[in-house]
């Protein structure tokens, strides 16, 4: 089903106006696709969905959140989590605490993936950490840290990745197993994060759009990963300028891995192969 | 800008195939040319290394919004749908994998035949799944030319089967001759 240009404007107009949301700025392409498997589901047509969002605010929050496309894993792509531990948190270290703040954190595996990294490098303790979604179900699952293990076998091989190889040197083997960090319970098929990695994170609703910073704080790194790809150039370069005023001077910016910044805004900060400085 | 574009979809078996048909593309190889090819889970990296080594024409796994040039050839990154969009830009995107597949070989074809119409050539190669098959049929309804390689040629030929069923294709080629056609679109 191809969804036409006109009812994507109209469906936005209408979640605009009984909403606080606004979707204006959205990547058109990946809307559409949103609003095409949301019809879909639903077997709503575009008036059919349009009158159901204009008269039910529960209806309108629902749809709201299957517009956000929530995917995530434990340490997704190895890589950039080598390039945090080996290059970015050692300039961290003698620093007394670290803000962190994972903008557009889903259900929770970034927080914990760093959390995890943070406690191996013995530098949690100093943290403050704060991560916030759009999505409120997603933050309830994120609090819970409970995740299905049957289809997430990948979360273990991703955390031997990081937490027990060296890139840098193949000999070294880390002799830590992935339940320091998680039970894993095979009768309820879930993987569950321990009270260790619980205790710092502070979870807080925020649209990204129209709020700049709800923790009232500066921070030293934020993460904002496969986030901004849903988002056009214009909306992305206004959360670039809000980043960069709410990060500390050198402080850290990391983005997704096949994301970059892009128009005038990237001239405030200095890209370091795989993540940004702010100037 | 190029006149036509090239995609190319494959799965298990098609790794050689994709080796051979980059290694004998000329390095002033005009068209761009889209990569979309599932990578068992475990070999999420080094693969664009591999290709790269027999190829005369850069390879990139692109970023998002990344605008499309001549003569480069695109291999959609792990673990993320790879869409081509009109002003002949790239989107990536997370949503969950169809078809068990992330990227999805069918989402890349169907974009891409939206963006280029009779502009595009889409190739399915050997695969085990039925991944591409709506995808090369989107290609052929938008005025496309559809290719897939010789089942009889494949090392797993569920993929290629499936998309002869779901379409009129217009050539059914061994890798030679693949080869052949393509350096002629030049
Ligand atoms: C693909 S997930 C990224 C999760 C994690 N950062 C990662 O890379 O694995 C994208 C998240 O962005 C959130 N999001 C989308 N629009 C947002 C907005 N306007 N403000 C805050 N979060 C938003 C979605 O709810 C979703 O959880």
């Amino acid at each position: 089903m191809q969804v036409e240009k006109d009812d994507i404007l109209r469906i936005i107009d209408t979640i605009k106006k009984a909403s606080s949301y606004d979707f204006t700025d959205y990547s058109e392409k990946s809307f559409a696709r949103r609003i095409e498997k949301i019809l879909i589901d639903t077997k709503l047509d575009i008036e059919g969905l349009i009158k159901q969002l204009k008269s039910s605010k529960e209806f309108l929050e629902h749809i709201v959140k299957e517009i956000t496309v929530n995917t995530t894993e434990l340490f997704r792509d190895p890589k950039m989590w080598h390039t945090i531990k080996y290059r970015i948190l050692p300039r961290f270290q003698e620093q007394d605490t670290i803000n962190i703040w994972h903008a557009g954190c889903s259900t929770g595996q970034e927080v914990y993936s760093m959390s995890i990294l943070l406690n191996e490098m013995n530098m949690l303790d100093k943290c403050n950490i704060f991560a916030s979604d759009l999505n409120l179900d997603a933050l309830e699952i994120a609090k819970r840290g409970e995740y299905k293990y049957r289809f997430n076998v990948e979360y273990i091989d991703n955390f031997n990745k990081v937490i027990r190889q060296n890139p840098y040197n193949f000999e070294e083997v880390i002799d830590i197993p992935f339940t320091k960090y998680f039970d894993i319970d095979l009768t309820k098929d879930l993987l569950k994060a321990k009270p260790i990695l619980k205790q710092k994170p502070i979870y807080r609703k925020q649209d990204l759009v129209r709020e700049d910073n709800v923790f009232y704080t500066k921070f030293d790194i934020i993460f904002c990963r496969n986030v901004l790809i849903y988002f056009n150039y214009d909306l992305q370069n206004r959360i670039f300028e809000n980043f960069h005023k709410n990060l500390f001077n050198k402080g850290t910016l990391i983005l997704g891995i096949h994301e970059s910044m892009l128009g005038p805004v990237s001239s405030k900060y200095i890209k370091k192969g795989m993540y940004y400085l702010k100037k | 800008m190029a006149q036509k574009y090239v995609i190319i979809g494959g799965s298990a078996g098609s790794f050689q195939v994709v080796t051979q048909i980059l290694s004998a593309l000329p390095a002033n190889y005009d068209l761009p040319i889209f990569l979309c090819l599932h990578r068992l889970k475990h070999i999420r990296t080094g693969f664009i290394e591999a290709l790269s080594i027999k190829s005369m024409l850069p390879i990139v796994e692109p970023d998002d919004k990344e605008h499309i040039r001549s003569g480069t050839i695109y291999l959609a990154p792990a673990n993320y749908h790879m869409y081509i969009e009109l002003g002949n830009t790239i989107a990536l995107s997370t949503e969950p994998s169809i078809n068990h597949s992330r990227p999805s070989i069918d989402l890349s074809f169907i974009s891409a035949s939206y963006s280029y119409k009779e502009k595009l050539i889409g190739i399915i190669l050997s695969g085990a799944n039925k991944d591409g098959a709506q995808g090369l049929k989107a290609v052929k309804e938008s005025g496309g030319i559809a290719v897939v390689q010789s089942p009889d040629e494949c090392q797993v030929k569920t993929m290629t089967m499936a998309a002869i069923k779901a379409t009129q294709v217009d050539h059914i080629l061994n890798t030679q001759q693949i080869i052949d056609f393509l350096k002629k679109l030049n």
